[in-house]
């Protein structure tokens, strides 16, 4: 069935509705898991949060099984979704810039807004510094043009490259997840005296 | 410790690990190659159409027909009872409804046997028995049942055997006139009713 629009079930037309109730989703999920504070997201630096971590850890662990069991009921085509090509230097080097920023600001792009729509001062002087980033980036790209498509490796997986199995990978990512989420509860639970569990 | 997290980590754990026996590659229930290979060469998969023709005359439900022409050439003119299955479509998921039936035998026909072929060899390498091939496909359909040659006076009994069933088939599948002994029309003679005077009593 899926990929809805590469499989002609709904028009191309419709991406960008899909991916406006898809931002507002996720944006929805950022503010809701606290990630429109900075301290909640620096606190993963220094060791105090580790929100961050489990949300992503989360949210990486349900993608990955949920696409290997729709793949394997015919519920989408794995053959078929994006893949985001991978260039590995600059990959490598731009996380580490990104998460420098991520330190240094307390946010990350996606955070910024959910913390502007918020009313918080500190994410209006962030983003006001991501567009003169990408300002300057822009401007500067030819400078480090070469640098930024080189280590070219097409669309692959990690599947791809190291030849693990999907299942094996998602069975061994999940578990590597899960004992971080309950390693990092003890941490949180001892760094910080005043804590509040999390309750839902 | 929340009862809801101890949930969630064994449900995601179990999840996680039914992923482990996922088989990623569809097992196509596919012929050895050998086999369809020595299948491809012998004559057994081909029907004649007086074989056809007979099933057709008969009625028997076993018989599916499949006219692997495009729609158009369909509409013009197909077989009794057929189905148009282009060949583009034949590994449709809904094409396959047809195949595999137990008892069935499906004939493939198209103008001749190039495309018919093609569609068999496609069903056998899915795994279907049971499919064959209108020898000749519709050229020969036309040559033999609409429009059958009378053999030479020397001709073998059986050849005339088989002309006068074509002859048969030819009147069943056109409906054309059978030829009649004699052209003397009988004479025929209207006994008329006496009417009867009035319609009597009813509502």
């Amino acid at each position: 069935m899926g990929p809805l629009i590469p499989n002609g079930i709904i028009g191309g037309g419709w991406d960008f509705v899909i991916a406006l109730l898809l931002g507002i989703a996720f944006g929805f999920i950022l503010e809701a898991s606290g990630f429109s504070s900075s301290r909640n997201i620096a606190g993963v630096f220094y060791g105090y949060n580790f929100v961050v971590l489990r949300v992503f850890f989360t949210a990486v662990i349900v993608a990955m099984t949920g696409l290997l069991f729709f793949g394997y009921f015919g519920w989408i085509d794995l053959n078929k979704i994006f893949i985001l090509p991978t260039y590995l230097a600059p990959m490598i080097f731009g996380s580490v810039v990104m998460g420098f920023g991520f330190l240094l600001g307390g946010f990350c792009p996606g955070t910024s807004y959910t913390a502007i729509a918020i009313g918080k001062l500190d994410a209006l002087v962030f983003t006001v510094g991501l567009f003169l980033g990408i300002f300057i980036f822009g401007e500067a790209f030819p400078l480090f043009k070469d640098f930024y498509y080189s280590g070219y490796l097409g669309n692959v997986t990690l599947t791809d490259v190291t030849g693990i199995p999907p299942g094996w990978f998602a069975f061994a990512f999940t578990i590597i997840a899960l004992a971080s989420f309950w390693v990092t509860m003890l941490i949180e639970k001892k760094v910080r005296k005043n804590i509040k569990e999390y309750k839902f | 410790m929340n009862r809801n997290y101890i949930f969630l980590t064994i449900l995601m754990l179990l999840l996680a690990a039914g992923t482990l026996f996922l088989n990623k590659e569809p097992e196509y229930n596919q012929i050895k190659p050998e086999k369809l290979l020595w299948e491809i060469i012998q004559p057994t998969r081909y029907v004649t159409t007086d074989q056809v023709a007979k099933i057709i005359i008969d009625k028997d439900p076993t018989l599916e027909l499949v006219d692997v022409r495009d729609a158009e050439s369909f509409n013009k003119f197909s077989l009794t009872n057929a189905v148009n299955i282009p060949l583009d479509s034949l590994l449709a998921p809904s094409s396959q409804d047809y195949f595999g039936l137990p008892g069935v035998k499906v004939v493939f026909y198209a103008n001749d046997d190039i495309k018919a072929d093609q569609a068999w060899v496609l069903t056998r390498r899915m795994g279907y028995s049971d499919t064959y091939v209108l020898k000749g496909g519709l050229n020969h359909w036309i040559e033999t049942i609409i429009q059958p040659k009378e053999p030479s006076a020397d001709a073998s009994e059986d050849e005339w055997a088989l002309f006068e069933f074509r002859k048969g088939a030819q009147i069943y599948f056109t409906g054309a006139k059978a030829e009649q002994g004699s052209t003397k029309k009988a004479k025929v003679t209207v006994k008329r009713k006496k009417k009867t005077a009035v319609a009597a009593g009813g509502c």
